[in-house]
């Protein structure tokens, strides 16, 4: 091997790696597959994409060549770093450029078509991001040192194969989503008048930490209900506390598997209003006819437009918001302002995870509500993960 | 300590910005460039070598606008900058926002030609490692396809890596910037209570993590993971965990060692303290006392002018009039991946010739080992850089607690 690995690491991180062998194997071999398809040599995963990375290796940070014929995968990873998939990774230590260019040498990909995963934002993954995940002074060596080969964007290769899940990665997300009630159930637990909103942020993430969840950030609002744009923390708010009225509106996350399950729960502290009792029950009824649609074969398209039409024939909006379950960043992504026109028509295949959480908004445009949980696309149409009631939480 | 809720801090002053903007411009003035270009930078969750390089990968931008994910560029001749971001509003800092229309490089490449740099010699941060930030990315930050735009794009500009215009710039702190930091370190000094009020032999290791990040978060730091290492005493380099540790229980005689870090005001604090669950050995105790007395020297000699080269080799020669060992670990505290860096994996070399400055804050954590390197013992804080040495922001004791 002509990569010497370093004298020195720093120390091993230790993550869950608990994935089968027979995961690795399914992931890698539906890889390949669809990387000869698209007439790849082999799949590079550079520097910079680690989510690709982690899905593919368990690894925290590595990077990969996944030659499409039957030669073993070149993995690099760093910190002395190893698992049960990865047992004898190539070690760096801060030097990426140099190990990549030489696993696609060692792999014989000097004149071959190297494809890519997170050079652009793709359709299924890194969908947040249009320029995609990979490292330039890394990926542009790797090219300098590699003049004949061409280089082009595999995002979707791995993207589709992340898009279907498999009956491990769904029980893991099953446990996800457990974990993200449990966060919601101590958001109710603790919100009252006058609590410090930092507080309330610390009570629910240590919830869903103590119950093992990987950290990700909990996404909250507590403007008074009817605010226009209320604020959205990532982080505990700063001098801030709860009040009467307060409409709080959440995406509460959990990982589990390094699968990220979100569920979303309004809760005001307060008696609901009349006026927004109807846009609440049209809100249900969307979410749940909806998941009927949630079957292989039907496509982005027509969900929209459904959702669309659904609030129409009430005299109310109806906007579809959805994206992909998995490692981070997937697709396809259907908000409020892009209604998905790119992935119109991708269809949904069973296996498929979503977060889902419609809009339904009143006919003058005051009233938003939106509640949502992740649900699976099966034969008989989406299921939810999670077992709450629909609605608004009341505390009085 | 005030609670979250009574805090009145509401972000960077007007005249904190303008600070910032002015170092950098000259900074960038010095160096012979026409603008210092900070273009976008990969998220940290996939560009992830490390918590604090993931931390750091979008800090230049931070400092700058006090936005999470933003390009900028700094003319060098007193012109406002251009911020392009995904944000659809701007803030305190920046009222004006240039939108992306769907292509950051597109957008990048437009400002530059609107700043007149079709020709220009345009200093960009982030493309390698520097000497005081991004010391842990060797080979930067920067987004590919979007920058591979900006280049094509420009074929008559010149682009050279400026990391260490901003990275010098960044490394000297406001009296602003060190009332954060003041802060971060007191949470996380709080943090290390709550650890040591739970750490019991039974008690499991998610559960511990679990009640540290709450206690600091309560208190309104942003979550920045703990680092927690546990495992029986003397059972050597111990294994590292930036979640909640699944089916493992502290037991007697296991020693936690931790970085607990605390973010306010966009600056991370880290405060560390190693804790044993049972009396400390005998065999330990020189090396815990070398380590108190290397840490207060240190501290001593940290003034204003003294080249890292002088620190270094006096930390590094220190336990051997000992006839034990000792080591440098330190590196600068900030938005995140601030040096410069001194490890055991980065003995810190190419930072020799870099000068301690007054306004400087460090992380200053230096190991003491004893003879054969069995036993290595680190504790450590932030300190403040003034004029007769180093300063801690949050006042500890150094050395071990024993829990028994």
């Amino acid at each position: 091997m002509p990569w010497k690995p370093p004298k020195r690491a720093g120390a091993t991180v230790l993550i869950w790696a608990g994935y089968s062998l027979a995961e690795r194997d399914r992931r890698w071999k539906a890889v390949r597959e669809k990387a000869v398809r698209a007439g790849f040599d082999c799949v590079f995963v550079p520097l910079g994409n680690g989510i690709d990375g982690r899905y593919l290796t368990q690894l925290r940070c590595s990077s990969m060549v996944l030659p499409c014929d039957d030669q073993k995968p070149i993995i690099i990873a760093d910190r002395s770093s190893h698992n049960d998939w990865v047992p004898d990774p190539w070690q760096t230590s801060r030097e990426w450029a140099e190990p990549m260019t030489e696993a696609l040498l060692e792999a014989g990909m000097e004149r071959a078509r190297i494809g890519v995963a997170g050079l652009k934002g793709g359709k299924y993954t890194h969908v947040r991001l249009p320029a995609g995940v990979v490292n330039h002074t890394a990926f542009a060596e790797v090219m300098r040192r590699l003049p004949h080969a061409t280089f082009e964007d595999a995002t979707d290769v791995v993207g589709a194969v992340r898009y279907v899940k498999s009956d491990e990665e769904i029980s893991y997300l099953g446990r996800a989503a457990e974990i993200a009630e449990a966060g919601i159930d101590e958001v109710i637990k603790q919100a009252r008048p006058q609590l410090d909103a930092a507080v309330l942020y610390a009570a629910v993430m240590e919830r869903m930490l103590e119950l093992r969840s990987e950290y990700t950030p909990l996404a909250l609002s507590i403007d008074p209900i009817g605010t226009a744009e209320p604020r959205r923390y990532t982080n505990p708010p700063i001098g801030r506390r709860l009040e009467k009225g307060a409409l709080l509106t959440d995406e509460v996350n959990a990982i589990w598997g390094a699968q990220i399950a979100q569920e979303s729960q309004p809760v005001l502290l307060g008696s609901i209003p009349d006026s927004w009792k109807p846009v609440i029950e049209a809100q249900r009824e969307l979410f749940e006819a909806a998941l009927g649609l949630m079957k292989p074969g039907a496509s982005f398209g027509a969900l929209v437009d459904f959702v669309g039409g659904f609030g129409r024939k009430r005299g109310m909006a109806g906007s579809s918001l959805l994206h992909g379950c998995g490692y981070g960043d997937d697709g396809p992504l259907l908000a409020p302002h892009s209604e998905g026109q790119p992935v119109r028509d991708l269809c949904m295949e069973q296996g498929n995870a979503f977060v889902w959480r419609p809009v339904v908004t009143s006919g003058d445009g005051r009233i938003s509500f939106s509640w949502g949980a992740s649900v699976i696309v099966t034969e008989r149409g989406g299921e939810r993960l999670s077992k709450r009631s629909h609605g608004m939480v009341s505390i009085v | 300590m005030e609670s979250a809720a009574e805090m009145s801090w509401r972000g960077y002053s007007l005249a904190e910005r303008d600070w910032r903007w002015q170092r950098v411009r000259e900074h960038g003035a010095q160096a012979g460039l026409d603008c210092v270009f900070v273009p976008l930078c990969i998220d940290g969750k996939n560009l992830h070598l490390s918590l604090e390089q993931a931390r750091g990968t979008r800090s230049d931008c931070r400092f700058l606008t006090q936005m999470e994910n933003a390009a900028v560029i700094f003319p060098t001749d007193g012109r406002p900058p251009i911020v392009i971001s995904d944000e659809e509003k701007g803030n305190g800092w920046v009222t004006e926002v240039r939108p992306l229309d769907g292509s950051w490089g597109k957008a990048m490449a437009e400002a530059l030609i609107e700043a007149r740099m079709e020709r220009g010699c345009i200093g960009v941060s982030g493309l390698r490692r520097g000497k005081m930030t991004h010391g842990r990315a060797i080979a930067g930050v920067v987004n590919h396809a979007s920058y591979a735009e900006v280049l094509q794009r420009l074929p008559n500009a010149t682009f050279e890596d400026a990391t260490d215009v901003m990275g010098f710039a960044r490394a000297i702190k406001t009296e602003e910037q060190i009332a954060c930091l003041r802060r971060g370190a007191q949470i996380a000094a709080a943090g290390i209570e709550k650890m040591a009020e739970v750490a019991r032999p039974g008690v499991e290791e998610g559960i511990l993590y679990a009640r540290v990040m709450r206690r600091m978060l309560e208190l309104g730091s942003e979550y920045y993971p703990m680092a927690l290492y546990t495992g029986p005493m003397g059972s050597g380099r111990l294994p590292r965990f930036e979640d909640p540790a699944i089916d493992r229980r502290l037991q007697p005689m296991y020693r936690i060692t931790n970085e607990v870090d605390a973010v306010w005001g966009g600056l991370i604090a880290q405060e560390l303290q190693p804790i044993l669950l049972g009396p400390i050995p005998n065999e330990w105790k020189p090396v815990i006392e070398l380590q108190r007395d290397l840490y207060e020297a240190g501290l001593e000699r940290m003034k204003p002018g003294t080249p890292f080269s002088e620190f270094m080799d006096f930390i590094n020669g220190f336990g051997e009039k000992r006839g034990m060992k000792s080591l440098m670990l330190m590196h600068g505290r900030g938005y995140g991946d601030d040096g410069p860096l001194f490890t055991p994996q980065d003995r810190g070399e190419r930072n020799r010739e870099v000068r301690i400055e007054r306004g400087n804050v460090f992380i200053w954590k230096p190991i003491a080992m004893s003879a054969d390197e069995e036993i290595q013992f680190s504790w450590g804080g932030c300190v403040l850089v003034a004029e007769k040495g180093g300063e801690p922001l949050v006042r500890r004791t150094p050395g071990m607690v024993s829990i028994v």
